[in-house]
């Protein structure tokens, strides 16, 4: 049978979930030293290792072409649909905030607010469960531009120190979600390779803990 | 303007010669199998009025739809799922029908999944209904049939059983909105513990709130009822475990082994389902690729209570997969040609008639010449060609 197929998001999360892996026994040096290479095996060819983006992993999870992935929650509320989220693994800690140009009063007025943001449905729910209509712009890079230069009133965006906001003289004004790393099943892998999921989460959540 | 005049729409796809062979062979399979349990075909339009899914209870949300409007400006949808027509026509033409009856369709449904994701948007199913009846005798007919209807497709496959009535019975004693209970039920659907916590920690602690907890990792074999009765004891869900148990000690005669699996947190985005609720899945396939359970309650939003259980399986997703592992033989190519001389065509096709009689793939040749007819032989590959003069 195919070994599991795990896909890690590339950069911070593969290093952290990478020492995870190693710290629960499996030998992962060709995931170390992969040059240009996408697929590596770990341990024993106990399980395959991919790298991807993201909101990559996620797709290629659901799909079932991997039957593991490790991915920011973050991605997950942004991009989610159906899969399983297995465990927390608590590292990639930050939240989503609110800010604003510091001492406005976002919430004043009848005049619909504008939001600029990298995420738009996670901007879009919470404002939806606020029964707020805004006004939601996406922007590609550096969200904290937006609300400077007059584009919109706010931003959601991920905030882990708070120093690139203070630097801009923004602050935060709601806390929108936490936000770690979770390891994610795709639904009939779960099903099909019950045994070998569950005795890799068992290991993940000891050492998570 | 730009036409898109030679392009399908998104989620859709022509099937071409060994796909169209894989899929009616997938779809034979699954209809002896039908056939042979007594399961009768229907047929229900492909657009119904949008009123027809939006009930509460249908799952299906009104951006997943395909709509149009009549000539009067009613609201049409293309048929997103086959039960809920289903429920439709029994309650309407087969009302004074001689109950239980059965039914089964083979007929594709309609989803406007969001771009991009390679979901499919037209999706052949193929389902059964057992209709006016409920109980033991009723649940296991429709369980043996999707077992049997799996394994007329597919060696290696798991099929999932659970209860709707342990989440609801558990829920219920909870002081809680129904937004509250829905955003529990999907955390569970999606094994997501983290979610569930959160939510559960807000709760105030009781037997209730614990047993829930423990609800997504309550998967596996038979120490799963030992597990969860120690939890619901003396809840309703405990008659739910019960009765499941039932079930599930019957099909241990059919010696499926690990292919038989309780998933207590099994709780179908379809609200309609009551009792027992079941997920088939096929080694190769990344998706659940059947899924039904009972749904007594589903009637008499149709004004005609009564039991009722089923299940869909959906045939393109193996398809592909018998595609993918070329275990259907598929040629289009026939063993001979016959080429007619001019004034010979009749006599040509009726020795077409002929060889084909005699189990030979014989094809009239439509080319006007000999030499084009053998180039095209060649071309082909067709061993033979026969000239009539």
């Amino acid at each position: 049978m195919q070994p599991l197929r795990i896909a890690l998001t590339k950069g911070r999360l593969e290093k952290t979930t990478i020492e995870l892996l190693e710290k629960i026994g499996y030998n992962c040096d060709e995931v170390k030293n992969k040059g240009r290479r996408l697929i590596l095996p770990v341990g024993n060819n106990d399980f395959e290792v991919v790298l991807a983006k993201a909101a990559d992993v996620i797709t290629y999870v659901e799909h079932g072409v991997c039957d593991l992935g490790v991915v920011g929650k973050d991605t997950i509320l942004e991009h989610g649909s159906s899969f399983y989220e297995l465990l927390d693994l608590g590292f990639g800690k930050c939240r989503f905030a609110l800010a604003t140009k510091k001492d406005t009063d976002f919430y004043s007025g009848y005049n619909t607010k504008t939001i600029a943001t990298k995420y738009p449905n996670v901007t879009r729910a919470f404002f939806d469960d606020k029964n707020m209509d805004v006004r939601i712009i996406k922007i590609e890079g550096s969200v904290e531009l937006a609300p400077l230069v007059g584009l919109s009133d706010g931003i959601v965006d991920i905030v882990e120190t708070g120093s690139t906001l203070k630097a801009n003289g923004l602050e935060v004004i709601e806390w929108v979600t936490d936000i770690s790393a979770r390891l994610i099943a795709n639904t009939a892998s779960l099903k099909l390779r019950k045994r070998e999921i569950e005795e890799l989460q068992k290991k993940l959540e000891a050492v998570t803990k | 303007m730009k036409k898109y005049l030679r392009i399908t729409p998104e989620g859709t796809k022509d099937f071409l010669f060994a796909e169209c062979a894989a899929m009616d062979d997938v779809c034979g399979r699954i209809e002896k199998v039908f056939a042979d349990r007594g399961f009768k075909r229907v047929i229900t339009p492909g657009i119904e009025f949008y009123d027809v899914f939006s009930l509460p209870c249908s799952g299906i949300s009104q951006e997943d739809m395909f709509k149009m409007t009549d000539n009067k400006g009613r609201l049409m949808v293309a048929r997103p799922d086959s039960t809920l027509p289903i429920a439709r026509m029994v309650s309407s033409r087969l009302k004074n029908n001689v109950m239980p009856v059965r039914l089964y369709y083979k007929q594709a449904v309609y989803r406007n999944n969001p771009t991009l994701t390679g979901r499919r948007n037209e999706m052949m199913q193929m389902g059964v209904e057992l209709i006016g009846t409920e109980g033991v005798r009723a649940d296991l007919e429709v369980l043996t049939t999707a077992i049997q209807t799996l394994q007329s497709v597919a060696t290696d496959f798991r099929i999932e059983l659970g209860h709707a009535e342990v989440f609801d019975a558990l829920s219920d004693e909870l002081d809680i909105s129904e937004d509250y209970k829905e955003k529990i039920r999907l955390s569970i659907e999606g094994k997501n513990y983290s979610a569930l916590n959160n939510l559960l920690d807000k709760l105030s602690p009781c037997r209730a709130v614990s047993a829930i907890r423990s609800l997504p990792s309550l998967f596996g074999g038979e120490e799963v009822f030992e597990k969860a009765q120690a939890i619901c004891a003396d809840t309703k869900a405990a008659q739910a475990l019960d009765y499941l148990h039932h079930i599930y000690s019957n099909l241990l005669s059919l010696g499926l082994g690990d292919k038989l699996i309780i998933d207590l947190g099994l709780v179908q985005r379809n609200d309609y389902y009551t009792g027992i609720v079941f997920t088939g899945y096929i080694n190769g396939i990344g998706d659940a690729v059947l899924s039904g359970g009972r749904y007594d309650e589903l009637l008499s939003e149709f004004d005609a209570p009564m039991g009722a259980a089923g299940f869909a399986i959906d045939t393109d997703a193996v398809t592909l997969k018998v595609l993918a592992d070329q275990t259907v033989s598929y040629s289009d190519k026939p063993d001979v040609l016959v080429y007619a001389a001019d004034g010979c065509e009749m006599k040509a096709i009726a020795l077409v008639q002929q060889l084909c009689g005699e189990g030979k793939k014989t094809q009239f040749c439509v080319l006007p010449t000999i030499e084009e007819t053998r180039r095209f032989a060649e071309l082909r590959g067709i061993a033979e060609v026969k000239i009539v003069e």
